[in-house]
């Protein structure tokens, strides 16, 4: 019982974290179709930051959030600018995408194993462990999860309760409608796909104590954990990436606790039986086409 | 979604991989005309750049290079059949961690580039596709960490040679022997499931078996699990005497920090890898949290400086990092192992055939004195000569420093220069 009762809040813990690294991608995909195959190397990178802060300035890592994300929204703007418009016109965007973001991420890898080497770096505990009912969590378990629950809050926030948010749903339920209805496209893909990065980069210090450390290819496997998630959750719905991830977490904390072997392939699983069910996710709308 | 993601990575990787060891290979000297007979010997290998293997593979990969260096400076290798010296070239590929295109890459060794021998990346990972190749095209492979038992256990095979650590089943038997001194019954096991940790962890089962012991505990993750959240806390629940972890350095950097960061204590914990790469887990782990832990003694742990061919471990550390040695580590030391293997093979083969250079290895079977220790191949070619005794990691200043608590051979008592603490005082 008190091994249930740990995998179930350790799951819940780092659900909320999985949803905090799916947030930013499931704008990206939402609204503009792309497949930011990049997502977990900006993950990673927002993670190099922290350690970069606590190796040479030994702040708290936790101050390379706050760093993270003028910088991820200015990198953000830049790769748009420089990538998004074209690819936007491209006849199969997604593909487009897919291949345009593998090469962004190899070279984000590339850029990190010149900087940090190919070995595994990790960062310092944040603080003694939490007791929660009775049972010790790492701190930064604990302060993950309460970091990430802000962040989609905002995200809500964000999505609906501001103008832009309201035109971002629009663009995410039907691009063309959304255009004749005289929303700014060009406006909400640019700050969807700023906002994406930065959730990404400010994801990247907690993704450095959750993975127990990272190197230049944690990227990868980060990133269809993500996609994994909004794919879980629904496209669009950040109650539905939360969603996504807890179910995430849980599935997989449990399967440690008790099948443990299957651990790596029963998140997967899960995904395989929500698409079979619910193709929109377990959050999504059903669409009617006429 | 991920399944075509997966596959455009996978895609998208290998075709990676080909165009930059095509530009990698470019970039040797004279490594496009390297053949079997353009006077000089070519050694073909992989290493891995970037991925998971990359932290054990590139220091290996560095111990080769040395190695080559080193005979090349002295006017090359002494080729028997040949009757006289020649200088060695290395044809190397990135195969970036990934078994698929190091599986590629081997093949191209073989066939492109017609290396006279080839070396395996570090590990059962990526040695396995080269172990399969080497049996069917018959060509002679020297796996240096490879020990994945499955390699080694289907009969007399002349086409492989692990040069540089015991099969894995026989690494635990001196783990068995310590765990049965301290009178430890309540053995906890967690292990990756790979040919390396599988086989780890099924001997010392079988091995407690023979004993009439059950581990409490006995669960395999997927190599590329970073969690270790609830998993601690299920072991915790068997209430274990000692905990073995067998997994890749990631593995043991992310359990022990696991354990760290919950305040986790249990009396005795091993993990493989902080005796093969101190700097990196005093770096990423932190001395405090190794303390009183056990791992696998290795060299430079393990002093051997009594050798027949190439340089002692002493004169080793001096030439490979000069000023540094302490930065070496066991992985720089068993590509170097390797290059002597070769280069022993070569002074006695028979002949320029892969039978007639394994022939020259058979020659000195046994009497072969490296840094690592006696050089003896089974009938399987699974070392059998360089065991490991098991270190505990003990508090030392501001770092920690091992001492040998159990001997895998009756000669290696003389090393023992501690007594095991049990159970590990709390930090």
């Amino acid at each position: 019982m008190r091994l249930f009762e740990y995998a179930l809040i350790s799951g819940v813990l780092y659900g909320l974290f999985y949803g905090f690294i799916g947030v930013g991608l499931n704008l990206l995909f939402g609204v503009m179709r792309l497949v930011n195959l990049a997502h977990g190397d900006l993950v990673v990178w927002g993670g190099y930051l922290a350690y970069s802060l606590t190796t040479s300035a030994h702040v708290n890592p936790l101050w390379a959030i706050p760093i993270s994300i003028p910088l991820a929204l200015v990198a953000g703007f830049l790769l748009y600018v420089l990538t998004v418009p074209r690819l936007r016109r491209s006849p199969d965007t997604e593909t487009s995408s897919l291949i345009l973001f593998f090469g962004v991420s190899q070279v984000l890898e590339a850029l990190a194993t010149m900087k940090y080497g190919t070995n595994q770096v990790t960062l310092p505990e944040l603080g003694n462990p939490v007791t929660i009912f009775g049972q010790q969590y790492a701190a930064s378990l604990v302060a993950s999860a309460a970091l990430a629950v802000p962040a989609l809050a905002l995200f809500y926030l964000y999505l609906y309760r501001t103008r832009l948010g309201l035109a971002t749903r629009a663009v995410m339920a039907n691009e063309e409608e959304a255009t004749a209805s005289g929303v700014r496209i060009r406006l909400v893909a640019t700050s969807a796909f700023m906002i994406g990065l930065a959730f990404a980069a400010a994801a990247g210090p907690l993704a450095t104590f959750m993975l127990g450390g990272i190197n230049p290819t944690t990227g990868g496997g980060l990133t269809i954990t993500a996609f994994t998630i909004i794919i879980i959750g629904s496209l669009g719905n950040p109650a539905g990436t939360a969603a996504g991830g807890v179910l995430y977490g849980l599935a997989s904390s449990l399967t440690q606790a008790y099948a443990t072997a299957w651990t790596g392939m029963v998140p997967y699983a899960l995904l395989l039986v929500v698409v079979l069910v619910r193709p929109s996710g377990l959050f999504g709308r059903r669409v009617r086409v006429a | 979604m991920r399944r075509v993601i997966f596959k455009t990575y996978r895609r998208l990787a290998l075709v990676g991989a080909l165009v930059a060891s095509g530009l990698a290979v470019a970039a040797l000297p004279g490594a496009a005309s390297a053949g079997a007979s353009g006077g000089v010997i070519t050694v073909g290998t992989l290493y891995a750049n970037t991925g998971s293997f990359a932290t054990s593979s590139m220091p290996e990969y560095a111990g080769l290079q040395f190695w080559v260096k080193q005979v090349n400076a002295a006017g090359g290798m002494y080729v028997a059949p040949l009757k006289k010296k020649e200088q060695v070239k290395l044809v190397s590929f990135n195969d970036q961690s990934d078994p698929a295109t190091a599986t590629t890459l081997y093949n191209q060794l073989l066939t492109q580039n017609k290396v006279n021998v080839f070396v395996a990346d570090f590990g059962s990972v990526l040695t396995a596709p080269a172990v399969t190749i080497a049996k069917d095209q018959k060509h002679l492979l020297f796996d240096i960490t490879g020990s994945g038992t499955s390699f080694f256990s289907s009969g007399p095979n002349p086409y492989v040679v692990l040069t540089s650590l015991p099969v894995s089943a026989v690494w635990p038997k001196p783990v068995v022997g310590l765990l049965s001194s301290l009178k430890i019954k309540r053995v906890a096991i967690l292990y990756c499931q790979n040919d390396f940790d599988q086989a780890q962890a099924a001997a010392i089962q079988g091995f407690l078996s023979k004993e009439g012991l059950k581990p409490v505990y006995f669960q395999g993750v997927p190599t590329t699990q970073s969690d270790y959240s609830t998993i601690v806390q299920a072991i915790k629940g068997t209430n274990p005497q000692a905990v073995l972890e067998f997994g890749y350095p990631n593995n043991d950097i992310a359990f022990l920090n696991q354990l760290k960061s919950t305040n986790t204590h249990f009396n005795f914990v091993l993990t493989p890898f902080p005796g093969q790469l101190p700097t990196l887990f005093q770096q990423d782990v932190g001395a405090k949290a190794l303390d009183w832990g056990y791992t696998y003694a290795v060299p430079p742990i393990l002093k051997i400086n009594q050798v027949n061919i190439g340089l002692g471990l002493n004169q080793f550390l001096a030439k490979f990092a000069p000023g540094k040695e302490s930065s070496v580590n066991f992985l720089n030391v068993a590509g170097y192992n390797a290059g002597l293997a070769i280069q022993a093979a070569f002074a006695h083969a028979t002949s320029m055939s892969q039978l007639g250079i394994r022939a020259g290895l058979t020659a000195v079977n046994g009497k072969l004195q490296t840094l690592e220790g006696t050089f003896a191949l089974n009938k399987a070619g699974a070392q059998v000569g360089e065991l490991l005794p098991v270190s505990q990691m003990v508090p030392a200043g501001s770092g920690f420093a091992y001492k040998i608590v159990y001997p895998a051979t009756p000669a290696q008592k003389a090393m023992v220069n501690a007594t095991a603490k049990y159970p590990a005082p709390k930090a």
